[in-house]
């Protein structure tokens, strides 16, 4: 199994990813992913792609249980739970504050400057996201399903379940 | 018109505001149920079903009212729809509100998905279920790439803006820098680049 050692730096690093995740979590997985399989090595690259499949193929809340299944690989349920705790808790703490605040100033011009700024870093973030993802994938067969979920999402008003539905379809025939 | 507001666009954004400065009177069990169910549908995409249940199945909020608290929650940290959740349950019944939405979008969730994945990752060995995640993996990497597209789309007209979101794709996918240090590095930048804005709709 893994070093012992291993959880609190882990968890620390997760509360720090959850605090800079402007733009929700999917921005930080390729931040996550070299910490996590890179620079540490504590799970494969087919482990850390593997987490992030069964959180699209289950519901809840994704992206809390992506980081409670590297905790649960690195440290059991202890580390699940401490991980789903830092991922929301602080972040939900500052929305809260910040919430009443943001919404007696909404009309103001500093706020629409700052919104108008943030809004295509954030975007940029989330695009290099699912460029991580598509890239951990093996081969042009993947690829294929990964350029086709983009043109059908963008083309047609189609269901997203039904992609990911025919993604694992075809990736358990085989196809993949 | 005798509204202090100087801008078009402002006084109806405060019109609208003094018509929903009411809201229903909720409970916390409702709260919890919603959320519990927005989770529960998530597949995905939660932001889809957070919108389909609180505004069109059980008329909450007005469509302006959840894009206002959705593009605030957009840009702070953290998963975007938990911060929905907070923030809605905040507007309707204070702290307590905030904690009854979170807790029917995480408790319930959290405990079967964790359960379900668990059990899904422990058999992850086997072809037919390694080819089923790989699939559902490359599938979910679209949605996110189109996501992100889609939102990038009203920023068309904004050659600045697109060059900043060239410019944290490339820091982040291509030169693989830490999140922190192109967060820190573009954000400061691009909102001293972004104009404020001028009279809406010219």
């Amino acid at each position: 199994m893994n070093p012992s050692g291993a959880s609190a730096p882990l968890v620390g690093h997760i509360a720090l990813l959850a605090m800079i995740s402007f733009g929700g979590v999917p921005g930080v997985l390729p931040d996550l992913r070299d910490f996590v399989v890179g620079a540490n090595g504590w799970l494969t690259d087919r482990e850390f792609a593997n987490c992030f499949a069964v959180v699209q193929a289950i519901p809840g809340p994704n992206m809390i249980l992506m980081m409670s299944f590297i905790g649960w690989k690195v440290g059991g349920l202890p580390i699940a739970i401490a991980s789903a705790l830092v991922t929301f808790v602080p972040p939900c703490a500052l929305a809260y504050t910040a919430f009443g605040f943001w919404d007696r100033f909404r009309d103001a011009a500093w706020q629409r400057r700052i919104r108008r700024g943030l809004a295509p870093v954030t975007i940029g973030l989330i695009i290099a996201g699912g460029y991580v993802m598509a890239r951990t994938g093996s081969g042009w067969a993947s690829l294929v399903v990964t350029v086709a979920a983009v043109g059908l999402m963008l083309a047609t008003r189609i269901n997203p379940l039904w992609l990911v539905a025919s993604g694992g379809a075809l990736g358990a025939l085989g196809l993949l | 018109m005798t509204t202090g507001a100087g801008q078009g666009g402002v006084w109806k954004l405060s019109a609208l505001h003094d018509i929903e400065a009411s809201p229903p009177r909720l409970t916390l069990g409702a709260l919890f149920g919603a959320f519990l169910k927005v989770s529960m549908y998530g597949f995905g995409g939660p932001i889809v079903w957070a919108r389909r249940i609180i505004v069109e199945e059980r008329g909450w909020l007005g469509e302006a009212e959840f894009a206002d608290i959705l593009s605030f929650c957009q840009f702070l940290p953290g998963p975007n729809v938990v911060g929905v959740t907070v923030c809605i349950g905040a507007r309707f019944r204070g702290p307590a509100g905030a904690l009854a939405a979170l807790a029917g979008f995480i408790l319930v969730p959290w405990t079967v998905g964790f359960a379900l994945g668990a059990m899904l990752l422990s058999y992850a060995q086997t072809a037919v279920l390694q080819g089923f995640l790989r699939g559902i993996a490359a599938a979910a990497a679209g949605l996110i790439i189109a996501t992100g597209i889609r939102l990038l789309m009203p920023h068309r007209p904004r050659p600045v803006a697109l060059a900043i979101a060239a410019l944290a794709f490339a820091g982040l996918a291509v030169l693989r820098l830490p999140l922190l240090i192109v967060v820190l590095g573009l954000v400061p930048l691009s909102i001293a680049l972004a104009r404020p804005q001028q009279a809406p709709a010219r």
